[in-house]
């Protein structure tokens, strides 16, 4: 059982960080937030990650999957889903399994990441023995793991925090509060 | 050497960027225990230090399963060479970089661009600076030394067509450009801030997401990491990462962590560089040096920094830790220009992620120096000659004071040969006073002993030689405190303690001058000081300094255990003037200060020994707010340093100089009448800035202070 207050830490800290929150109850209901977000953009190129394409078409969403560096650095939304978020920094944890996907957080100017709320643990050390669990599995591509916490930021020039230097300069997080379908 | 300071503008963004660092860092470490976290951290690190090799065989056994090639390198130039085999032999002619310090450090870049390979910054700062042909000026901040105009001009100048000098349009034109170059790039390169032994992966941290994007989109992947980033576990290297970007950019964590084991595409090659970290790593008194996690908090809270910024005060690693790192990777001699700008104030060690005694180890590294590559003239003569021969340092006094009539003009130097024009020019020199602190002290003691008998026993005041000499009624006004709370106070010798020799590396005139007040000093009690560096020079410099001493001479085991015994006792008997009466006599002085009088606002300077080495400022904070008549207000950056360090600002005028005006304008601000201190080496300082600003407001001694609040009995 999550206690409501890991969930809000969580917020309080992708929040600061500069990422945005909706809250869904379920999968369907966040792809749905996630279909009216990018209308509003005006945004026509999405990809979406292979394990949520179906879920995205259903939602209405008119997505493909990534082919390729070059298609992924053209899309302009991402949708993609964590497997975990650490509350204390507000950040998205990705056990990654090949560099589309990573690429997919990456390139595209708008990002929208997926996050069950029972997935949330207090902060990232309480996942010590799952990463290295993770990261001792062989197989090619190499096993990987990504924190993500808020947009793509530099402050390179005069110290002014700048967004989406190289990344996305918009994280948006669907929390789904159920255990989704 | 002369040092350029930085001009007002430069200036004014690093003090910007040190005060939002400081406020975000402070945050960042609310609610957690810095101190329990470092400790964790420094232990780690040592233990990985000790097991190096053993812990680089493991990370090479795992690297491997994961299909990672793994390559070692003895020395920069044969890491640069490997980088060009691998290039070489997957046809690549260019490579994009991820922000990596030890590319820097073996000067990769120039070497693949000698080599017919274009090298490609990616991460912004780096990019700038490449373009502009410069060096990085900060280690986490590379380009913070140029304005957005200077950028702008940069980038137009690259691109052939005029770019806006607003922020937003210099961090897209960098978007465009980065991305085409890291997606067409056949091969990337990144350093590694951890290395994990028992996964073979490398952690690598980005705010941009560049070093995700090099080590992702190109076939090829190259790490190059220094030796000293392996790590036994994970779990290791998450608590690196807690600490690293709090530590560095005031952050909770930066926007991208990236644990990567194995290729991701084609290959990636992990070239693991020594560069003589070994040599660092089998001295037992400098290995502490690789603890360092490369965060620049050390820098970023340097007053000498702040006033020249890193292209002054870097060879490739800035600062104090920087001068450490350079005289093992680059060499002794490369070390010395950086160890000298450290004025040993100690602020570094306060912020220190992984607990490094900085501002100690960089007087070690100048004792070194001095033996390496010899003495600077005028330290032989003031360091080794006046200050190190307690005999000579009396006999200069004496022959000033002689002189004084024809030297003083109210109170100050006057006729200054025009070559020391440089050290008067912004603060005025104090003249001997007409009569030293031991010439009025049996006098005055007398007197006092008349109206208070002494019934606490006996203490020893060592005044120093600045208030021997040239300020005694600080010394008069310790005493009148001393007496009136019922002390039977003695006078300790009126010479050197050692601290400027030893701060310059000159150990052996250091030892010489510390061993005369020990040999002076006898009895029991407490030996109370009216100087936080004296303070510090006397309980830990000195007995250091004749423990090693000690240490290294053939004497029986009982002779030794004596000496050392008596080094301890003595420098436990040693308190500041103010610990002193805010521990023990806290509620004896309340009853002896008067009651009501004019008010003036005294504001409250921290000297750099009094508050980061002995943490002693509160001390001095609560005896001035039990004074009579005064309000304490704060100005700003009561911490900062005035920028006195003793012979730092004879080496360094224009650089003191520099740190002194922020002072002084921060006194301005506060409106105060009194600047309260507890130096006489600040006391100099911030007063001869005054008198030759024309700032009329007084610079006193907190024992002054306090004498003057003395109910009349």
């Amino acid at each position: 059982m999550v206690t409501p207050s890991l969930v809000d830490r969580f917020i309080a800290g992708a929040v600061s960080a500069g990422a945005e929150i909706f809250r869904a109850p379920d999968l369907r209901a966040a792809l749905d937030a996630a279909a009216r977000l990018i209308e509003d953009e005006s945004i026509r190129t999405i990809l979406a990650s292979p394990s949520l394409r179906k879920a995205a078409e259903e939602a209405g969403l008119d997505v493909r999957l990534p082919e390729g560096t070059a298609d992924i650095a053209a899309a302009e939304a991402g949708i993609v889903q964590a497997d975990f978020g650490a509350a204390e920094t507000g950040t998205l944890v990705r056990l990654d399994s090949g560099d589309e996907e990573k690429l997919l957080w990456t390139l595209p100017s708008l990002c929208v990441c997926l996050l069950e709320c029972r997935t949330i643990v207090p902060d990232l050390q309480s996942l010590a023995g799952v990463l290295s669990g993770h990261l001792a599995r062989t197989g090619r591509p190499g096993p990987q793991v990504s924190f993500v916490t808020g947009p793509s930021r530099t402050a390179d020039i005069e110290c002014q925090l700048a967004i989406g230097v190289q990344g996305p300069a918009r994280l948006v997080i669907g929390l789904i509060e159920g255990q989704g379908p | 050497m002369k040092i350029k300071t930085l001009d007002s503008h430069l200036k004014g963004t690093l003090q910007a960027f040190y005060e939002s660092w400081s406020v975000k860092r402070a945050n960042c470490y609310l609610g957690l225990d810095f101190e329990a976290l470092r400790q964790t951290l420094a232990e780690i690190k040592d233990d990985a230090i000790a097991r190096q090799d053993v812990l680089l065989d493991r990370f090479e056994e795992q690297a491997r399963r994961h299909g990672s090639r793994v390559l070692r390198a003895r020395d920069g130039d044969e890491a640069n060479r490997l980088v060009l085999e691998i290039l070489e032999k997957h046809g690549a002619r260019k490579i994009v970089k991820g922000k990596s310090m030890v590319s820097e450090e073996t000067r990769l870049n120039h070497f693949l661009l000698r080599h017919g390979v274009e090298p490609r910054e990616t991460d912004l700062g780096e990019w700038i600076i490449q373009l502009a042909a410069m060096s990085p000026t900060h280690m986490v901040m590379p380009a913070i030394h140029l304005t957005r105009q200077g950028v702008a001009r940069i980038f137009s100048k690259h691109l052939g067509r005029e770019i806006s000098a607003e922020i937003p349009a210099l961090v897209r034109v960098a978007r465009e450009e980065l991305r085409r170059e890291i997606l067409e790039s056949p091969a990337g390169l990144t350093g590694a801030n951890a290395l994990i032994a028992e996964n073979g992966s490398v952690m690598v941290v980005t705010n941009e997401g560049n070093g995700r994007l090099v080590a992702t989109a190109p076939p090829v992947h190259i790490v190059l990491a220094s030796t000293e980033k392996v790590l036994p576990s994970t779990a290791d290297a998450l608590l690196l990462l807690k600490i690293l970007t709090k530590s560095a950019t005031g952050q909770p964590i930066s926007s991208y962590v990236s644990f990567i084991a194995g290729p991701h595409r084609t290959e990636q090659y992990i070239i693991l560089l020594d560069n003589h970290r070994s040599e660092l790593r089998s001295d037992a008194k400098f290995r502490e040096v690789l603890r360092c996690i490369k965060c620049s908090a050390c820098l970023n809270v340097c007053p000498v920094y702040q006033v020249v910024g890193g292209e002054e005060f870097s060879h490739v690693y800035m600062g104090g830790i920087g001068s450490l790192l350079t005289a093992w990777i680059h060499g002794l001699a490369e070390s010395k220009d950086l160890a000298e700008l450290c004025m040993g104030c100690h602020r570094c060690d306060a912020v220190c992620s992984t607990k490094i005694p900085i501002a100690n180890l960089v007087v070690a590294l100048k004792e070194r120096l001095v033996r390496a590559t010899g003495k600077r003239f005028w330290k032989k003569v003031a360091l080794d000659g006046v200050m190190g021969h307690p005999l000579l340092n009396r006999g200069t006094f004496l022959a000033g004071r002689a002189a004084g009539p024809l030297l003083r003009k109210k109170g100050y130097a006057r006729g200054l040969p025009a070559r020391l024009a440089r050290y008067d020019r912004f603060r005025a020199l104090p003249a001997p006073a007409p009569r030293s602190l031991s010439g009025r002290f049996g006098k005055v003691k007398r007197s006092l002993r008349k109206k208070t008998p002494a019934t606490k026993g006996r203490v020893t005041l060592f005044a120093g030689c600045l208030i021997q000499h040239v300020y005694p009624e600080v010394g008069l006004a310790a005493l009148r405190v001393l007496a009136r709370l019922g002390y039977d106070v003695v006078l300790g010798p009126g010479t050197c303690c050692g601290f400027p020799p030893w701060n310059s590396g000159h150990s052996a005139s250091a030892r010489r001058a510390f061993r005369y007040v020990l040999k002076r000093i006898k009895g029991e009690g407490p030996v109370i000081t009216l100087c936080p560096t004296c303070t510090t020079m006397l309980a830990q410099g000195g007995p250091d300094l004749v423990m090693r001493a000690e240490a290294g001479r053939r004497r029986s085991r009982r002779a030794g255990g004596r000496q050392a015994r008596d080094v301890r006792r003595f420098a436990e008997r040693i308190v500041t003037f103010s610990q002193f009466l805010a521990r023990h006599e806290k509620e004896a002085l309340q009853r002896l200060l008067s009651r009501g009088g004019p008010g003036k606002k005294v504001t409250y300077h921290d000297s750099c020994h009094q508050k980061y080495v002995l943490e002693a400022s509160e001390d001095s904070r609560t005896l001035l707010r039990m004074a009579p008549g005064s309000e304490l207000v704060e100005m700003t950056g009561p911490a900062s340093c005035c920028g006195f360090g003793g012979a730092f600002s004879v080496d360094h005028p224009e650089v003191a100089e520099s740190i002194l005006e922020d002072k002084l304008a921060a006194v301005a601000a506060s409106g105060a009448d009194i600047v309260a201190l507890d130096c006489p080496g600040c006391l100099l300082q911030i007063r001869g800035g005054c008198a030759r600003s024309g700032q009329a407001v007084e610079i006193r001694h907190t024992a002054e202070i306090l004498a003057e609040a003395l109910r009349e009995d």
